[in-house]
């Protein structure tokens, strides 16, 4: 294959023949693991938890169809932060505590009016945060107030689609992939993806979520 | 508390029993540590926020510090900005899995200051779906019940149950959850034509479930072991902390506004209060096991001849004026007395505005039930007080 990424890429990636395609069908398996597989974090603050984390799991709607139904009251086991409910100030420094023990990739799904803007206390109240974007990243927004679980599976769906992409809003265009995270200084993953569609356009590799 | 010695005079002496004798002679005795542990904010006993600093002396906990606010949303102060009119949906979020009780109670309180005379049609539907949504809630803590004592199946079956009854509400009223419905004046509208039809099919179903719940959960013997002569709060303390609903009545007394001041149709139908007799963990779990039947109960007596009439009374516009005066009133929702204090200086907003919620003082039972009880059994007695958070922060 005619692409110059053989000079670019560290010496440990050099060994793959054939270079781009295999790499590109390793991102696509191991992100489509990751978007199965989704651990979510028992964190529910107020009405959201029961309609998002609790009616969403139980039995009627059951989140296991979706594979995210492992809730780890741990964040060092989980891999998803779905923020239910209010966040006032007090709290938010917790929230991000535990945002950072996570360990990565992690993802964040705000559900509700409250964890969106502040929702009904967004004015005159002297304890709410705006939103948990002023906390933490968020890759998924869930309106509601609270949000139905089916509207939950819906921004859930969104999640894994983002994850299968390979990048997500909180980092657009720099999202870390396994192999590409370890791309030397000047390379832009822009750069190498403008290559790989250049030189596989006519081979029907890309584009294959259209 | 008691400490535990190795001893190992009557067994042979082995190379590994020489080193734990030497460390035995160190140390004189193998005892237990005091420490403190936080339990919260974010755990998955607490339901919700609640941080809980535990006093321990190795499993055995000494005291509780329930520590609050982690969901404070200034409710009370946001009430004097907004007006009567746009509170209604506020206590929508305080305690959530009782929206429909906790709009009424504050509806109550400005029918009240406005003298405000209901029909027959209004009283009768907000006192079904009200018990309704009891039965709702209790469905709710059975499953979680079960869920803190480490058995997952009853949180499967009280949330395949409970959809029905979210599903009725879905329809009459327009929402699972937050419901906003009971309005001063009246409802926000009219129910359905096949409300009745539907509440009677949801009765028909839950009735026989109520016994599959005894024999799936109840009957079990693990689960009488770790309730029986858990948590035993007397009468005395229960009334002294303030304590009120099903953990008041577990303890002996029999207050229920529903039978002491009755308040919407209650008066006209014949329903029993469950009471408990010493006050432990499985008095409470009891309690509540019959209070989802007498609602079932009430709902019966009431749900073949809802009278006709018009769902709102008095259509206010955008603003209510209270005339000046302080005013009171409480309603029995599913953990207690929930309470309005309204300072009103004419204006179509509060002077000042105080909930008194039932969770608060619920709460703090467990600074009385927990000293001298294992981890494990604190968390069945949290459970077994069935608190909602933010109905405690506001």
């Amino acid at each position: 294959m005619g692409i110059t990424m053989n000079q670019l890429l560290p010496k440990s990636l050099e060994a793959i023949p054939g270079g781009p395609a295999l790499l590109t069908s390793l991102d696509s398996l191991i992100n489509w693991a990751r978007s199965n597989s989704l651990w979510p974090l028992t964190f529910g603050t107020s009405c959201c938890a029961i309609e998002v984390m609790m009616a969403a799991g139980a039995s009627h709607h059951d989140l296991a169809r979706f594979g995210a139904e492992v809730a780890r009251p741990s964040p060092r086991q989980a891999d998803l932060l779905v923020v239910a409910g209010t966040i006032v100030k007090r709290m938010a420094p917790r929230l991000k505590v535990l945002y950072e023990q996570m360990a990565e990739p992690k993802y964040v799904i705000a559900t509700g009016a409250c964890a969106i803007s502040g929702g009904p206390f967004i004015y005159e109240s002297y304890a709410t945060v705006r939103g948990v974007h002023e906390v933490i990243p968020v890759d998924v927004y869930v309106p509601g107030c609270p949000p139905r679980p089916e509207a939950f599976f819906y921004g859930l769906l969104a999640l894994q689609r983002l994850i299968r992409e390979g990048e997500t809003i909180r980092k657009p265009g720099e999202r870390k992939k396994p192999v590409l995270a370890a791309l030397p200084p000047g390379i832009t993953l822009e750069q190498i993806r403008s290559e790989l569609i250049a030189n596989l356009e006519n081979k029907a590799v890309v584009n294959r979520y259209e | 508390m008691v400490t535990t010695t190795l001893s190992l005079s009557s067994v042979p002496i082995s190379s590994l029993d020489k080193r734990i004798q030497s460390l035995e002679n160190e140390q004189s005795s193998l005892g237990t540590q005091e420490y403190f542990v936080n339990m919260g904010p974010q755990h998955p006993s607490t339901h919700g926020v609640l941080r809980l600093v535990l006093h321990l002396d190795g499993e055995t906990v000494k005291e509780v510090i329930p520590v609050l606010g982690y969901v404070h949303r200034g409710m009370e102060k946001k009430c004097e900005f907004i007006g009567y009119r746009q509170q209604v949906h506020l206590t929508d979020r305080l305690d959530y899995l009782c929206a429909l009780m906790n709009n009424w109670a504050i509806s109550h309180a400005i029918e009240k200051a406005l003298n405000i005379e209901l029909n027959e049609r209004i009283q009768v539907v907000r006192t079904i779906l009200a018990e309704l949504q009891r039965i709702q809630s209790h469905q709710l803590w059975w499953g979680v019940f079960g869920m803190d004592l480490g058995a997952f199946t009853p949180f499967l079956y009280g949330f395949r149950d409970r959809e029905k009854i979210t599903a009725i509400f879905e329809d009459t009223i327009g929402a699972r959850l937050t419901m906003n419905f009971i309005q001063p004046g009246g409802l926000m509208f009219d129910i359905t034509s096949d409300f009745a039809q539907k509440v009677k099919e949801f009765i028909a179903y839950f009735k026989p479930i109520l016994n599959e719940y005894d024999e799936l959960f109840s009957g079990n013997i693990i689960v009488q072991e770790r309730l029986r002569n858990v948590g035993i709060l007397d009468a005395k303390t229960a009334i002294s902390i303030g304590t009120t609903g099903p953990i008041l009545r577990a303890s002996g007394v029999a207050h229920d506004l529903r039978k002491l001041e009755p308040y919407g149709v209650y008066s006209q139908v014949q329903f029993d209060v469950p009471v408990g007799a010493t006050g432990d963990c499985w008095d409470r779990y009891q309690v509540r096991m019959q209070e989802m039947r007498e609602s079932i109960k009430i709902v019966e007596q009431l749900i073949d001849n809802i009278p006709e009439g018009k769902h709102m009374v008095m259509k206010f516009g955008a603003k209510i004026r209270v005339p000046e005066g302080v005013y009171y009133s409480e309603m029995e929702t599913a953990r207690g007395i929930y309470g309005n204090f309204i300072v009103a200086d004419g204006s179509e907003k509060p002077y000042r505005l105080h909930m008194r919620t039932p969770n608060f003082n619920n709460l703090w039972s467990i600074i009385r039930m927990a000293p001298g009880l294992r981890i494990a059994d604190l968390v069945t007695i949290l459970s077994s007080i069935d608190i909602v958070v933010p109905d405690i922060d506001r």
